[in-house]
């Protein structure tokens, strides 16, 4: 078949072509990242002289400006602090309502389960849950922000689907022993479902790392910002002052890229948990 | 499945241990989102204390036939439905060839992915401020790119129709690694045997994907059409950071946010109909429903017919 000499190999167009479609896209992606943190080292009058041309100086001072006056520190700590404690509570009672499910340890398993997937088509619960929170007396509290975020229903069904891959003898002989079952819930189960875990944590905590509609309704008083608001404020007030605003935008996706680099295994297995489900 | 872990009282421990996350579901996620129907029907504003009156189907018929406003919102309407389609064809159809080819045994498609795939971590502030700048109109690059070939445009801040253009443009950019991502889990399990058995048959490429890959790629077919049409149908935050509240740009979920919480950020503005916000919510809703519903079914269908 194959009679050509090895020297005279054909060109192999469908390696080729992918690689041009794929770089093209590529240079989609990198070119709006590029674009930044060439802007965030320009000085105001370069950048008014010519937008796009590589920056010839190197300067700094727009990132020390942004830190500075963009009230970031402040900001980022709101933000650690609202994600932190509303996975820390969702997921402790996520695993404790996904186990028994799963294990059909309590009536009505599979309806209750139906009442979680069901989440994806329901109307959106924006107004009633504004008027809960107000009259709760917890508008502009960040009580009431944390409160906002401790459910995720996609969560729970990513967990029983695990919890199931988990062989029932170990309940069995784990209550032989004597175990009970919040011990065995938690110093068993929870062990052996952590990829599960990590899926799900990473995937609600930056869901409310990056949301920027409830901080705007339910957070008036500056001082409980997430970063996401107080980078829209930012904006308001530098929005002309690109340099500086890119420097500010760049503070804060650096940390998301790494951690993204360093999480993103997690976040790949949440969605194809989310396919093979579907 | 029988319960291991003791009798008697100890049997009501999974119950008691529930609680807690079962309870906070139907508070804050379900409890609300069915009261959004019951809202719909008063004159709920944002203000605490005011008095709530029943207006029966008011806000609808305010909502879809009364005077300018109506006119305005079924604009809006329409607009969701443009939105939602073009984004979810080109979305899926961007998605599926991409996954292909990074799915090929090719040097550096790790890398691809993780670029494709990164917007969704970023998050739709830093999305949106990336292109904002990127479309800057005084000789930013899109602008650069335009004049080489005698083109000039306000891109964000130009006609009504071309900044919502760009809003599609960039919620594709954002979200299609997503989508990628779910078609490349899908490829993962089809078996390459099923290749090598066509191959040896003689099929080409297309054959081969028309009659392999296709059919087996079902699940994730569904899933993510599903998504994509509910994901869009639903999606508005890219407008509120990319263009504000704009004539001529708003879909049904910023017009439900405006309305129930006035149009600038945070300020506590006479708009404040909640009662009309949580109308417009259901309307959405329905919108939704009936979609998803419909997708749902011809999927099913579909798949009864492929795999049997």
């Amino acid at each position: 078949m194959n009679s050509q000499p090895k020297t005279m190999k054909k060109i192999p167009w469908g390696k080729v072509g992918s690689y041009a479609v794929l770089i093209f896209l590529a240079l989609l992606y990198v070119g709006p990242i590029f674009m930044l943190v060439n802007t965030s080292l320009k000085t105001m009058p370069s950048f008014m002289k010519d937008a796009t041309s590589l920056t010839t100086e190197l300067n700094f001072a727009n990132f020390i400006e942004a830190w500075n006056k963009a009230n970031f520190p402040k900001y980022l700590l709101n933000s650690v602090l609202y994600t932190f404690a509303a996975t820390s509570i969702y997921i402790l009672t996520a695993v404790f309502v996904a186990f028994p499910i799963a294990r059909k340890y309590i009536k009505f398993s599979g309806a209750f389960l139906t009442l979680f997937v069901i989440a994806l088509f329901l109307p959106p619960a924006l107004i009633p849950q504004f008027q809960l929170i107000l009259n709760l007396g917890l508008y502009n509290n960040p009580i009431g922000y944390i409160m906002l975020f401790i459910v995720n229903p996609i969560g729970i069904v990513i967990l029983v689907n695990y919890v199931k891959t988990i062989p029932k003898e170990l309940d069995e002989a784990a209550a032989l022993d004597g175990c009970g079952y919040f011990r065995f819930v938690w110093s068993i189960i929870i062990p052996l479902i952590r990829p599960a875990i990590a899926t799900v944590v990473v995937m609600h905590a930056i869901g409310i790392w990056n949301e920027i509609i409830a901080p705007t309704i339910y957070l008036t008083n500056k001082d409980y910002y997430p970063i996401t608001r107080g980078l829209i404020v930012f904006q308001g007030v530098y929005g002309s002052n690109w340099p500086t605003l890119a420097a500010a935008v760049l503070l804060l996706t650096l940390p998301m890229l790494v951690l993204f680099l360093v999480l993103q295994r997690y976040i790949v297995s949440g969605l194809s948990a989310g396919a093979v489900k579907g | 499945m029988s319960y291991h872990f003791g009798r008697k009282k100890s049997k009501w421990t999974p119950y008691l241990l529930l609680l807690p996350g079962l309870l906070f579901y139907f508070i804050i996620a379900l409890g609300p989102s069915m009261a959004t129907a019951v809202y719909s029907l008063t004159n709920a504003t944002g203000i605490k204390g005011a008095t709530v009156n029943w207006v029966g189907l008011d806000n609808y018929r305010e909502f879809l036939f009364m005077g300018r406003a109506s006119v305005d919102n079924l604009a809006a309407l329409q607009r969701t439905l443009i939105f939602s389609i073009t984004v979810t064809l080109v979305q899926f159809t961007l998605g599926l060839f991409v996954a292909l080819l990074v799915n090929q045994k090719l040097k550096g498609t790790n890398l691809f992915r993780t670029i494709y795939f990164m917007p969704v971590i970023l998050g739709v502030v830093i999305q949106g401020l990336m292109w904002s700048l990127f479309l800057y109109p005084l000789g930013g690059p899109a602008a650069k790119i335009l004049s080489v070939f005698g083109l000039r445009s306000e891109f964000l801040g130009g006609q009504p129709t071309e900044a919502f253009a760009w809003v599609i443009f960039i919620q594709i950019w954002a979200n299609m690694g997503t989508t990628m991502m779910i078609f490349i889990a899908g490829l993962q399990t089809i078996p390459s045997d099923m290749y090598e058995a066509a191959r040896i048959d003689g099929a080409n490429t297309w054959q081969l994907f028309r009659n392999v890959t296709w059919p087996l790629l079902t699940p994730s077919v569904n899933t993510n059409l599903l998504l994509n049409i509910i994901g869009s149908l639903q999606a508005w935050q890219l407008f509120l950071v990319l263009v504000g509240y704009r004539n001529g740009t708003q879909v049904l979920g910023y017009l439900i946010y405006a309305t129930g919480f006035g149009q600038t950020s945070g300020s506590t503005s006479s708009s404040f109909r909640q009662g009309y916000a949580a109308a417009a919510s259901i309307i959405l809703f329905l919108l939704v429903l009936v979609i998803g519903m419909s997708v749902q079914y011809i999927l099913q269908r579909r798949e009864r017919r492929i795999l049997g």
